[in-house]
């Protein structure tokens, strides 16, 4: 064996080095702010819309979505629900943390009564409005009936104003009936099952940058629950900043059991196989791995997500394995010298890296921004570990190393069971074996992808938001119809032809609600037709004169309704009373012509609503998480084209120093171990994911590196197998760890990872044939 | 609204005169069904005379409050747990609106059951007379009441006899009340 004492060029250690730092002073600018981690779920989804108006359109939707809060407060005394919203009110409003909290409101009666007064023709609800052309008598009727009622309510105009109660009837009659009412204190409440809620609505201020926020808001109404809790009282709260916050925490929890339990678990290892501290120089690549990981996605992107971040802790298994490869060496090159063990693994070492650069970069392919992420986060983590196993790790194990015998004495039995065993069966029939069982196991797979995969479960927070939908009568969707047209007449036109459908939906329970800027005012045209129409009420004004109004002053208010200018849709949102409608607009264009949003609200049965689109020209579904779910399912084709590519590229690496024949065989054996992987998830009765899909794509990368371990051999077969049950245990760690995450996705890329490894390992001893000599 | 403060006050006035705790419960513990007839007049700057109908009422702490307008058209109304329904060939209908009305209805029968407190949260209360005749104004707290209504003033001995209204806008509306327990 040889014995050289070979020297680690200084220069190499001295640049590298001189990197750290700069590694070091660049991690500490892009942290300057606190941590750059962002839980926005968007901006790993693939795909913007190419259409401008969709696009806008799909902002003004998801803005509310992603920076409102809504919340809910009871006591069982009033004047207490009262006295704690206006804490929290104003503990909101001092945090700085919002630009708009609002609990009361003071409407202004003067401009509510002034845009019922110009718009009694363009506001008037579809029934009165057909009511008075159809049947002027019995409209006149009804309006004298209602002087008389008690129970009519206070009208905002005044009688002289509005003799035929046109006003009154858009008052009484609003387009949408709200659960929510304002109290006697301006205060906005809910009654619901007994209980009287007030709601307070709050706007996060927009500070894209800010990461801390949804972390800060969280905190802030955790703090007010337990306030309120105290006190007797019970607040419910929703919005996307307590998602994105439950998933900050969680990621962050996750990521850091996942890196800490595998760092301490290899460490730990480490120090129990070679017994000296010295060779927990072994755990440094880790750490410039996961820095340079880290760095270069904030170079890149600006920010790590977190589920990057979870899925990226799972680096530290593999990075560990680039010491593993020259340390296990130490049991059959002794006197063991870390460079001349360098030497000797460098080429497999190399190669190791490019096949783990190769499955991680074929990530970065996919139309997934979140596996982009996770594959350069891979991509640059392994590039820095690989460095500094090369230039600075040598040079700290610079003594020689006594491992633990007895480990040696385990992988020589395990080979010599393994040989008895092929002794008794032969190969081929236990690759039948194998074969059978992937059949057997990929027949059962089913394949399954849904958005909710991707967001960490919060059962709780779910809780809340359907309690608030149920109580307020309202959830607010990200689905949403996108109608265009060529002016208001038509769009509006178009807007009721749709509503029909909408209304069925509606009855039959498929769709919770919807809100249209057709429900809130009528078209040019069937203003001007109501305008022409009041000229036969003139001749059905008896019930009225009883009271003793004059004729004169009822032809004088038909004259002055028909003298109403035509209100278009601007003028329609401008007044209070348009407020609610307001986003659904979106505009006015030279060339598109005008365009509406009408927002659905609830369940949805997205299939019946795409019928309803594909009916209507102009009318389109814009239906994001459908969308998303089908663009799932189309890359799984694309997945499996950058496997192959993967493949070859791994091939035509391996075929240099093995010979054609020695490259496929090694790697058949990753491929098998994905194939018997997803025929495990099969067995195991677990759906196929995309995730657990790219998973499998890593498999083929990283058990590829078992195989080369054991295809060179180097310091013997039982040396070689040692070292690869190290790798393996090391990446296992950190795999097997991601298969407890709480969001679906990535739990699912643990086990299919795992599972590949595990199956890489039990295979890997293949991938050196007993014909050919061990190249001791 | 307007309406239903009127039964409301219609309901509590009893109440509203008690100063202690012991004396409101006596007077709680006292509460009968009470039926009696109305007589409403809106007066409404508008028109030459006001509009006046009559009818009958029936109150009973189990069931609400029924309005049962006889004349000049007839129609019936009912004030329970659940809002304003109006009886329609079809049977009672409740009126929309009915969430708000719902709450104000509640708000009524919390009155019933002698919840002072609630009624002076939303009124300053001055109360006049003694108890053979008596006089209660109401001056809406809340801006937003004050936009619609500018004080309430009831009278009466033993029952309720007159509540007048009167609207920021100038029309106003009168009830005059004959009851009896029943």
């Amino acid at each position: 064996m040889s014995s050289r004492t070979e020297h680690l060029p200084t220069w190499w250690t001295a640049s590298f080095l001189a990197a750290l730092l700069g590694l070091l002073l660049l991690t500490a600018w892009q942290w300057r702010d606190g941590a750059p981690i962002s839980a926005n779920l968007l901006e790993l989804l693939p795909g913007h819309s190419s259409d401008a108006l969709q696009e806008q359109a799909e902002q003004r939707m998801q803005e509310p979505l992603n920076r409102d809060l809504a919340l809910l407060v009871w006591h069982p005394q009033n004047q207490q629900t009262l006295a704690l919203t206006a804490a929290l009110a104003a503990e909101l409003e001092g945090s700085g943390l919002y630009e708009r909290v609002q609990w009361q409101l003071q409407p202004d009666l003067a401009a509510v009564r002034e845009q019922l007064l110009a718009g009694r023709l363009a506001l008037l609800g579809d029934a009165e409005r057909e009511q008075l052309l159809a049947q002027p008598q019995v409209f006149v009727e009804a309006r004298v009936q209602a002087l008389f009622d008690p129970f009519s309510g206070s009208p905002l105009v005044p009688l002289a104003q509005d003799w035929f109660g046109l006003a009154q009837a858009i008052q009484n009659h609003p387009p949408q009936r709200a659960r929510i009412r304002i109290d006697d204190s301006g205060a906005l409440r809910i009654e619901h099952q007994g209980r009287d809620w007030t709601l307070l609505r709050a706007r996060s201020s927009a500070s894209a940058f800010d990461q801390q926020q949804p972390l800060l808001v969280a905190a802030q109404i955790a703090a007010a629950r337990s306030r309120i809790e105290a006190a007797g009282g019970e607040l419910l709260a929703t919005g996307g900043l307590l998602y994105a916050a439950h998933g900050q925490q969680q990621a962050r929890q996750e990521s850091s059991l996942i890196g800490g339990i595998s760092l301490l678990a290899g460490i730990a290892l480490l120090l129990a196989l070679f017994r000296s501290l010295r060779v927990l120089a072994a755990v440094l690549p880790v750490l410039v791995g996961v820095l340079s990981g880290a760095a270069a996605c904030v170079v890149l992107f600006g920010q790590i997500h977190v589920l990057t971040l979870v899925l990226g802790a799972s680096l530290i298994g593999v990075t560990l394995d680039f010491p593993l490869h020259y340390l296990s060496k130490s049991w059959g090159l002794q006197p063991w010298r870390a460079t001349g063990a360098l030497r000797r693994v460098l080429p497999g070492l190399s190669l190791a890296l490019a096949t783990n650069l190769i499955g991680y970069l074929a990530l970065a392919f996919t139309p997934f921004p979140a596996l982009t992420q996770v594959a350069i986060f891979s991509a640059a983590g392994l590039l820095g570990a690989f460095f500094c196993t090369l230039c600075l790790v040598p040079r700290l194990l610079n003594a020689p190393l006594r491992p633990w015998p007895a480990a040696v004495g385990f992988a020589e039995r395990w080979l010599a069971g393994r040989e008895r065993l092929l002794g008794r069966i032969g190969t081929p029939w236990l690759l039948g074996a194998l074969l059978l069982f992937c059949t057997g196991g990929v027949l059962q797979l089913n394949f399954k992808d849904d958005l909710r995969q991707w967001i960490a479960a919060a059962p709780d927070l779910q809780h809340q938001a359907e309690q608030i939908g149920e109580i307020v009568g309202y959830q607010p969707t990200s689905q949403f119809l996108l109608v265009r047209a060529a002016d208001e007449e038509a769009l509006l036109g178009l807007e009721r032809q749709v509503r029909d459908t909408l209304d069925q939906l509606v009855a039959e329970q498929r769709l919770g609600g919807y809100q249209a800027l057709s429900q809130l005012l009528a078209s040019p045209e069937r203003q001007k037709e109501l305008a022409a129409g009041l000229s036969r009420l003139a001749q059905h004004t008896d019930a009225l004169l009883a009271l003793g109004v004059e004729q004169h002053a009822l032809e004088a208010e038909i004259a002055q309704l028909q003298a109403l200018p035509v209100v278009d849709i601007e003028q329609a949102l401008a007044g209070p009373l348009g407020e609610a409608w307001r986003p659904l607009w979106l505009g006015s264009d030279a060339q598109r012509g005008v365009a509406s949003i009408v927002s659905l609200q609830g369940r949805i049965d997205s299939p019946a609503l795409e019928q309803l689109a594909a009916g209507h020209e102009g009318v389109q579904l814009v239906d994001r998480p459908a969308q998303l779910n089908r663009l799932f399912a189309q890359t799984q084709i694309e997945a499996a084209e950058l496997k192959l590519i993967a493949c070859v590229l791994i091939l035509a690496l391996l075929w240099l120093p093995f010979g054609l024949r020695g490259a496929l065989r090694c790697l058949s054996i990753p491929l098998l171990a994905a194939l018997a992987a997803l025929a495990s998830l099969g067995w195991l009765g677990q759906p196929l994911t995309l995730f657990a899909l790219f998973g499998l794509l890593l498999v083929t990368a990283i058990g590829v590196d078992y195989a080369i371990l054991m295809r060179e051999s180097i310091a013997g077969r039982a040396v070689s197998l040692l070292g690869t049950l190290l790798a393996a245990i090391t990446t296992w760690l950190s795999f097997g760890l991601l298969a407890l995450s709480q969001t679906p996705a990535v739990s699912s890329f643990g086990l299919a990872v795992s599972l590949g490894l595990l199956f890489s390992f039990l295979l890997a001893p293949w991938a050196a044939s007993r014909q050919e000599a061990p190249s001791c | 609204m307007r309406a239903l403060l009127l039964a409301a006050l219609l309901l509590c006035t009893g109440v509203l005169q008690a100063e202690t705790v012991d004396e409101l419960e006596a007077r709680l513990g006292a509460l009968r069904p009470v039926n009696g007839s109305f007589i409403q007049e809106k007066h409404l700057r508008a028109l030459p005379q006001p509009l006046t109908s009559t009818g009958l009422f029936e109150l009973t702490p189990e069931h609400g409050l029924l309005w049962q307008v006889r004349s000049p058209l007839q129609q019936d109304y009912r004030i329970d747990d659940s809002g304003i329904s109006r009886l329609t060939p079809q049977g009672w209908q409740e009126q929309p609106g009915r969430d708000a009305a719902a709450h104000q209805s509640r708000l009524f029968l919390s009155l019933l059951r002698g919840d002072r407190k609630r009624l002076e949260e939303n009124f300053e209360v001055l109360y006049k007379g003694d108890d053979n005749a008596w006089q209660v104004e109401l001056l809406p707290r809340s801006s937003l009441m004050r936009q619609v209504f500018t004080r309430i003033s009831v009278e009466g001995s033993e029952h309720v006899e007159r509540i007048e209204l009167f609207e920021t806008q100038g029309d106003r509306t009168l009830l005059r009340l004959t009851s009896q327990y029943r």
